[in-house]
């Protein structure tokens, strides 16, 4: 059993949950974390804004209520990130892959502002409809093939998924994965958003490079 | 199977292309909300297309994900829309005044309970949701989160004796059967107090 990201060291198979740990998904794994654990230490960042015609400037305060909603989203983010890299089973890949797009709606969403507030409308949708694709590619993975773990799909027993299956689990995860996109049309990397936004990127990216390796190896 | 499986796809498919296709032509955003409600369902046809009872489980998680998407858009619509402070009366029909919703509510729900399992928490969510919506929005919130909790440790009791000990199973099942009645309950009623008020 060959594997893109390295033959995979630890497998757990708990009754339907598949976790297997390679030194790729460890990799993966470790990035979330580490960034989790800079969203849970971190504060929030304070937007200054400077007042037109004058060399006055004020801070605007974020409340504590807000704060919590953020970082706690944040929080929930980098868990299902961790998650949707280190599992096996394609079923609950999508699953969480749709998790962090949830996520991140409420990450984007938790800014109180017009704009923000907007994008994150349109982001939701978009991560919405991302969903079809997404799970169809499971659920014809399932019919096709017979099985939703992706150790059994290395084997070269069972028959092969066919391009337009790979094709649409890409796409579900582009849909979901484009949350950095409405997150900078809304300007949210210079401060309303800082600095949990940047859990949006992260997971994004993540789940990016976890489905290019899902895409080959199965 | 396969020739029947395969009409089936194209059917879901096609159904899914058109209802893409509908929410590329809409601009309003309040009917694009619903017309998602539409793509949902495509998606859900072509799990339910593998026609085992592994398609059973696979459509409640993406069911439930559909359903948390929708609930958190409807609440950044109503924040971004500014309705927030629009309050939500009960409707005022002489007969959902008078003790209709609780008789029919009641009913409702002691059906539910005898169904148990999911179609019953659905039919019991039904007779809660019925009976917020007529009555407005005075319900405790934080009482439907305890309820969802507790089924919740009810359901992974259930998970691990189905686990650990195989021989009580008849136990683990009318366990995962209270647990998921009490869940999908608390859920459909969470879908009665979306009226963008204040929860506290």
């Amino acid at each position: 059993m060959i594997s893109l990201g390295g033959n995979p060291f630890y497998i757990l198979e708990f009754g339907d949950e598949l976790v297997y740990l390679s030194p790729y998904t460890v990799t993966l794994f470790l990035f979330a974390l580490v960034f989790t654990l800079f969203a849970i230490l971190s504060r929030p960042e304070r937007q200054v804004d400077i007042a037109f015609g004058g060399d006055a400037y004020y801070a605007k305060e974020t409340t504590l209520t807000e704060m919590r909603f953020r970082r706690f989203m944040a929080i929930a983010c980098g868990l299902a990130s961790m998650g949707a890299v280190v599992t096996g089973d394609i079923f609950n890949f999508t699953l969480f892959i749709s998790l962090v797009g949830i996520c991140n709606v409420g990450i984007v969403a938790a800014v109180k502002n017009q704009h923000v507030q907007e994008a994150a409308y349109q982001y939701g949708i978009v991560a919405l409809s991302a969903t079809v694709p997404l799970f169809g590619a499971a659920a014809i993975i399932a019919a096709t093939t017979g099985t939703l773990s992706m150790i059994e799909l290395w084997k070269d027993t069972t028959p092969a998924v066919t391009l337009v299956v790979r094709a649409l689990l890409v796409l579900g995860v582009m849909g979901e994965g484009m949350a950095p996109f409405y997150a900078a049309k809304a300007e949210m990397f210079r401060a309303p958003g800082a600095p949990y936004v940047i859990m949006c990127s992260l997971s994004s990216l993540l789940i990016f490079l976890r489905v290019i390796e899902v895409v080959l190896v199965i | 199977m396969w020739p029947q499986y395969s009409i089936g796809l194209v059917l879901v498919l096609v159904a899914g292309i058109v209802a893409f296709v509908a929410l590329v032509i809409e601009k309003d955003d309040l009917h694009r909300l619903l017309l998602l409600d539409l793509v949902e369902i495509p998606s859900l046809g072509i799990i339910a297309l593998l026609g085992t009872d592994l398609a059973e489980a696979l459509i409640l998680p993406g069911l439930v994900v559909g359903i948390a998407e929708l609930l958190a858009l409807s609440q950044i619509y109503i924040q971004k829309e500014g309705l927030k402070d629009r309050g939500v009366k009960g409707l005022d029909i002489e007969v959902i005044q008078a003790d209709a919703p609780l008789i029919i509510s009641i009913l409702l729900i002691v059906y539910g309970i005898i169904l148990s399992g999911f179609t019953g928490g659905g039919i019991v969510g039904l007779g809660v949701v019925f009976y917020i919506m007529s009555r407005g929005h005075r319900e405790r919130f934080e009482l439907l989160e305890i309820a969802a909790g507790i089924s919740w440790a009810v359901w992974i009791v259930a998970f691990f004796i189905f686990m650990f000990f195989p021989e009580y199973w008849l136990t683990a099942v009318f366990l995962a059967a209270v647990g998921i009645l009490m869940k999908v309950a608390t859920k459909m009623s969470l879908i009665g107090t979306m009226w963008g008020g204040h929860h506290d």
